[in-house]
């Protein structure tokens, strides 16, 4: 059955990497399922052979979360809108749907995510499952909106879940890395559609450093870049039209950017920019979020800066209780480090790091970072519970990987080279 | 103004390819950023008609080549480029000798400069690019 299911180009290749190149894994198949029914037959299968199947989005990670020498599958036939409610502000997606595939089916039926991240080219589930991120303190991560779905355990069954029918399954599932099953549906709470003015002013540190937390006040969506070799920043404010900051009021930056249009035509696409770079994104308590920053700035000034030509991206989030949100229960602020791919990143990221953890920073899980379950589990009170959750929906571990066991189980970080 | 004289004014001035041997951005700075900043910097002129389309590639003393990277001067414009600023596809390492080769499209024509102000007493150098 699963032989029918198999790409055979996909097999002839037999590769499989990450979108900057930094993660590649060599797996016995690459499937690409078009039903559930077909899921399931791929998960028990894997399941009978003791092989590992990872489920792969769009391979925006930096971490090895898809890699496995077993199977992969891809969701890429398992696409678009199942079904909808504009009245209840409700819709439903298949799992392998990306960002930019939903953001145009959604408004067409006059719904929207509430917020979004920088990038269009995630599946939906890829971007939920990794806790990927806007910015704005009033918004969540994307898994926010995630109000029930379906998945495939790791014995092949369907599970349905829906907060009230069993809401702990549904804030462990939000950021759950693949490891609770593989989704194939999920519903989701929507707003009307609507219209953005994205604006973005260029000054330097200096300049902006005392706007900054008014600027994340007043607009409903504030981040802003920092260039380590020259301390410019770029300012981004997205709000709805004529909101927001007043321009007069930002008389020491110089507006480069002033574009209206429909919320999923907001995102940056970066098109303008290679995708050829690594990652490292930690979640630090908002009101402690600029002290870190200035420190963060200050270590990047003296020893980075000869290396690193890479601007940092600074953001703010809303808590959540998704078990294993890196916002969980905590407004939070993530400073995120960013180096060439053709050039050396750990030596810069390990440097860094230790600050961000002094702030009891949470390591973005699709980012690098050095951290293994004995360090996280000090950082999410219900480690332990997602844990036994995972557990129960996989019990033979066919989701796991080395890293995975590293990562949830018992990994230590001494024993584990940085992924 | 006659046929001839017209006929000048539509020749765009300088090379198609052009060389800088001397690159080295200072690695330390003094004074408020990002105007003391240290750096070099390409100025390029293109007094064309055309949009010049360039690629700078920067070579180092151990072989290794960084670049290129496409940039572009509006016609009859001149643009300066910090190269401090190039990020992608590679951000060049600081401190080290490099060499500027730029080709472009259309002839344009290339000056240098650095500004290097490690110590208070700033010091500013610019050469012309050797053009071809």
């Amino acid at each position: 059955m699963t032989q029918d299911i198999l790409d055979e180009d996909d097999h002839e290749e037999a590769g499989w990497e990450n979108w900057s190149g930094s993660i590649t894994a060599d797996p016995d198949e690459i499937l690409e399922p078009e039903t559930e029914s077909e899921l399931q037959d791929i998960v028990r299968r894997c399941a009978d052979d003791g092989t590992t199947v990872r489920v792969a989005g769009a391979g925006h990670s930096w971490t090895p979360v898809v890699e496995t020498d077993g199977v992969i599958v891809s969701l890429a036939n398992m696409t678009g809108l199942v079904d909808h409610d504009p009245d209840a502000g409700t819709a439903t997606l298949y799992a392998g749907t990306t960002l930019e595939e939903a953001g145009t089916e959604l408004h067409t039926r006059g719904l929207a995510f509430p917020n979004l991240g920088d990038v269009s080219m995630q599946t939906v589930a890829g971007a939920f499952g990794t806790g990927t991120h806007g910015t704005g303190p009033e918004f969540g991560n994307l898994s926010s909106v995630l109000t029930g779905g379906r998945l495939v355990t790791g014995t092949g069954e369907i599970r349905e879940f829906n907060a009230e029918d069993n809401p702990d399954l549904l804030r462990a599932a939000k950021v759950s890395l693949g490891t609770l099953g593989i989704f194939t549906e999920i519903e989701l709470d929507l707003q009307d559609t609507y219209k953005i003015q994205r604006r973005e002013y260029c000054t330097n540190w200096r300049e902006c450093k005392e706007h900054i937390p008014n600027l994340i006040e007043e607009n409903r969506n504030f981040d802003f870049y920092w260039y380590p070799r020259s301390d410019e920043v770029k300012l981004r404010l997205l709000n709805g039209p004529g909101g927001g900051t007043d321009h007069d009021d930002l008389e020491y930056a110089t507006l480069v950017e002033n574009q209206t249009g429909w919320w999923q035509e907001t995102i940056p696409a970066h098109d303008d920019i290679g995708r050829e770079f690594d990652e490292m994104e930690y979640a630090v308590a908002r009101e402690n979020g600029l002290e870190c920053f200035e420190k963060a700035r200050e270590r990047v000034r003296e020893n980075w800066r000869k290396d690193v030509g890479w601007r940092m991206l600074v953001r703010t989030i809303a808590p959540d209780e998704a078990m294993l949100s890196t916002e969980y229960d905590r407004e939070a602020m993530t400073i995120s480090c960013i180096q060439n791919a053709d050039l050396e990143h750990w030596p810069y990221f390990t440097d860094m790091e230790p600050l961000f953890r002094e702030y009891d920073g949470r390591p973005h899980w699709g980012k690098k970072h050095t951290l293994r379950a004995a360090e996280l589990e000090e950082l999410y009170p219900e480690w332990e519970h997602f844990q036994e959750i995972r557990r129960d929906l996989d019990p033979e571990g066919v989701f796991m990987t080395d890293y995975l066991e590293a990562l949830l189980e018992d990994g230590s970080s001494s024993e584990v080279e940085p992924t | 103004m006659t046929d001839s004289d017209s006929e000048t004014d539509e020749t765009p001035i300088g090379e198609t390819r052009w060389v800088i041997p001397g690159g080295h951005v200072p690695t330390g700075s003094t004074g408020p950023e990002p105007e003391m900043v240290s750096h070099d910097k390409l100025c390029v002129l293109n007094t064309g008609p055309e949009m010049a389309t360039l690629e700078v590639t920067l070579r180092y003393g151990d072989g290794h080549e960084a670049g290129p990277y496409p940039l572009s001067v509006a016609s009859e414009r001149v643009r300066h480029i910090r190269i401090n600023d190039l990020i992608d596809p590679y951000a060049p390492p600081l401190g080290r000798d490099y060499a500027i080769v730029v080709e472009s499209n259309v002839p344009v024509v290339v000056q240098f400069s650095r500004q290097d102000t490690r110590q208070a007493e700033n010091a500013t150098l610019s050469t012309m690019g050797y053009g071809e």
